[in-house]
């Protein structure tokens, strides 16, 4: 009978002989292995978000926004969560029963307002920093910047109205055009 | 160098071609309308989802549907003039025993013309809708699809240059491609020459207040105006063809009006104040009721009404029955309202047509009472009629027979046509059947 045990004597940390290297050795060696494994190693990928570069340009705009998309869009953007499902489907199926579609939506944009949910930025706020409030209302509509040209024009607009409030201008880029189209 | 003489020559060529050539006006038409508009108000009700001949028009009641059913009568007797079935009673309201009594004293039939067999182009509702509307046989007419062909709404707005709101279209539902109607996909014609459209049992539905019945009001001058400005900028900013929006070119002061009317809809909604018919117990009849709303409010040119309960056929006999009397009540309702609105009191011309009939054998559905039920497939779905009342339509006249047809689906919107002075121009567009003219002609 092969005795297992003379043959293939099982590893036991305590009969381990003694390390005959020096501990000078002993470093080199542990730096040379690290190093390889460097070396060998795959680099890490590192995934970042690049800024979206916001241009004054509409022109790659060209697809009328449905109904379901236009309401969905809009609601969310003005009541900050979006419409139930039920919600949705309720008052698209109601706009296809309205001839005039801009007719229609200008109906939903104003019960919208209507709401005392609606969160829109307050007056003073538009008023204290005109240039930012127009940026970000293009940017919040049509998700793009204003060229300069824009931002120069309706700058000057909303200072010349003084009774002209946040929610008619947000009313004027929810009903202008280019919000219908994406 | 030019002689004086030659100066004065072209100048007079100038002015004289300045003279002569066309002007393009708002409404796209090349020339001022030339046609002789002979009314003043013209209403069209497709009488659809689907009517058979035997038991309108033809009076037959269950005599010729039902095996074994011997019972005839006239269901329809504010439209057609005859005696109403005396037996197996089953179209009026409560279990169906008790007709619902009828509201014009005198037929239309007796005050109108009534064309006893029509030939239907189509026996697919969408496409017989589109063959009402179009005048033409709709060969490729998709389903889902725009009407391919221009329609009676568009010739007469971009010939005859009515306003918007001044042309409507009233659907009883959102289904079947209804909302599709009140534009063609005709480039040359389109959404900018449409008809205003609500599809009440939607629109004015209690439910639907929940979601547009709250609009809020703006100060005209000092936020509206202002707020329309800024859009205008916007829109400066942003260049789209005229076909891309889905815009049918209402003013802002029309816009304004019809919001007005739609919140007044709402109040009178749940006020329970709206003028409907006195039996208001389906999609049609309550369809009818803000069909004689809009009527009221607007005073429209042309309105046309669609009517469709009675596809129920399909499946339930005894329902169609009891929608096609109420069909004939809402039309009722209709005609007796609009001689009650000063404007149109004896100023309008009322045109009644389905858009295909039935067919002559049964399918295999069998309703609660027994009764076989009807598809629309065969060359009986092609037997319709119409029937016209107005001041200038001949009273008591019946023209047609089975087996002798005068009049063909086309000619419902020719003779719109021809009311409201644009015939010749939608002949001349040439996309209309090349049979179709005006009932007048036949008679």
């Amino acid at each position: 009978m092969v005795s297992f045990k003379k043959s293939y004597p099982m590893t036991n940390t305590q009969e381990l002989p003694n390390n005959t290297f020096s501990p000078k050795a002993t470093l080199f060696a542990a730096a040379a292995a690290t190093a390889l494994l460097q070396a060998c190693r795959k680099e890490n990928d590192i995934f970042e978000l690049e800024t979206p570069i916001l241009a004054a340009d509409n022109s790659s705009k060209t697809k009328l926004k449905t109904n379901e998309q236009f309401i969905n869009i809009l609601y969310t953007q003005l009541f900050q969560t979006a419409p139930t499902e039920d919600y949705l489907g309720a008052l698209s199926t109601i706009l296809t029963s309205i001839g005039d579609q801009l007719l229609a939506r200008e109906i939903v944009i104003a019960n919208f307002f209507n709401s005392s949910d609606v969160q829109l930025p307050g007056n003073d706020v538009m008023r204290s920093d005109i240039g930012s409030f127009v940026d970000e209302t293009y940017k919040n509509f049509y998700l793009r910047l204003p060229g300069a040209a824009e931002k120069a024009w309706v700058t000057r607009f909303i200072e010349t109205q003084p009774d002209f409030t946040p929610e008619l201008v947000y009313f004027a880029f929810a009903l202008s055009n280019e919000y219908l189209f994406y | 160098m030019s002689s004086r003489r030659d100066f004065i020559k072209k100048t007079g060529l100038t002015a004289a071609g300045a003279a002569i050539l066309p002007t393009i006006l708002p409404s796209g038409r090349l020339f001022a309308a030339s046609g002789n508009r002979s009314a003043d108000y013209v209403v069209l009700v497709m009488f659809a989802g689907g009517v058979r001949h035997q038991e309108s028009v033809g009076k037959r009641y269950l005599a010729d549907a039902q095996p074994g059913q011997s019972a005839e009568g006239n269901l329809m007797y504010n439209m057609l003039t005859g005696a109403a079935p005396s037996s197996q009673i089953l179209y009026g309201t409560g279990n169906g025993s008790l007709p619902i009594e009828p509201i014009l004293p005198n037929s239309l039939q007796s005050q109108g013309t009534l064309f006893n067999e029509v030939r239907a182009f189509n026996t697919g509702h969408y496409g017989a809708l589109n063959s009402i509307l179009q005048g033409a046989d709709p060969i490729g007419q998709g389903l889902r699809i725009r009407p391919v062909a221009p329609t009676i709404f568009e010739y007469l707005r971009r010939h005859g240059g009515y306003a918007a709101s001044d042309v409507w279209f009233v659907g009883n539902s959102v289904g079947a491609s209804i909302p599709l109607l009140n534009y063609s996909s005709h480039p040359d014609y389109g959404v900018r020459y449409g008809a205003n459209f609500f599809a009440p049992t939607i629109t004015f539905h209690p439910n639907s207040q929940t979601y547009i019945g709250d609009i809020k009001t703006y100060h005209p001058e000092s936020e509206w105006a202002p707020m329309l400005q800024l859009k205008a900028f916007l829109d400066s900013n942003f260049s789209l063809s005229d076909q891309q929006l889905d815009a049918l070119g209402n003013t802002t002061d029309e816009k304004e009006n019809i919001k007005l009317f739609m919140k007044e809809m709402n109040l009178r909604t749940t006020m329970g104040t709206i003028d409907l018919p006195p039996v208001s117990d389906s999609a049609d009849t309550y369809t009818m009721g803000y069909a004689v709303e809009v009527l009221k409010w607007f005073k429209p040119s042309f309105l046309c009404v669609n009517l469709n309960d009675v596809d129920v056929c399909h499946n339930d006999f005894t329902t169609y029955i009891k929608a096609m009397h109420r069909a004939d009540h809402a039309v009722g309702h209709l005609w007796n309202s609009i001689q009650q609105i000063p404007e149109m009191a004896g100023n309008t011309t009322l045109i009644c047509i389905p858009e295909c009939g039935r067919n002559a054998e049964p399918n295999a559905i069998v309703d609660s009472n027994g009764f076989v039920s009807f598809d629309h497939s065969d060359e009986n779905s092609r037997r319709i009629f119409a029937l016209m009342a107005g001041p200038t339509t001949p009273a008591n006249l019946v023209l047609g027979s089975e087996g002798s047809s005068v009049g063909q689906v086309s000619d419902a919107m020719m003779t719109v046509a021809d009311l409201l002075g644009v015939k010749e121009a939608v002949q001349q567009a040439g996309y209309i059947d090349p049979s179709a003219q005006s009932f007048f002609e036949l008679i």
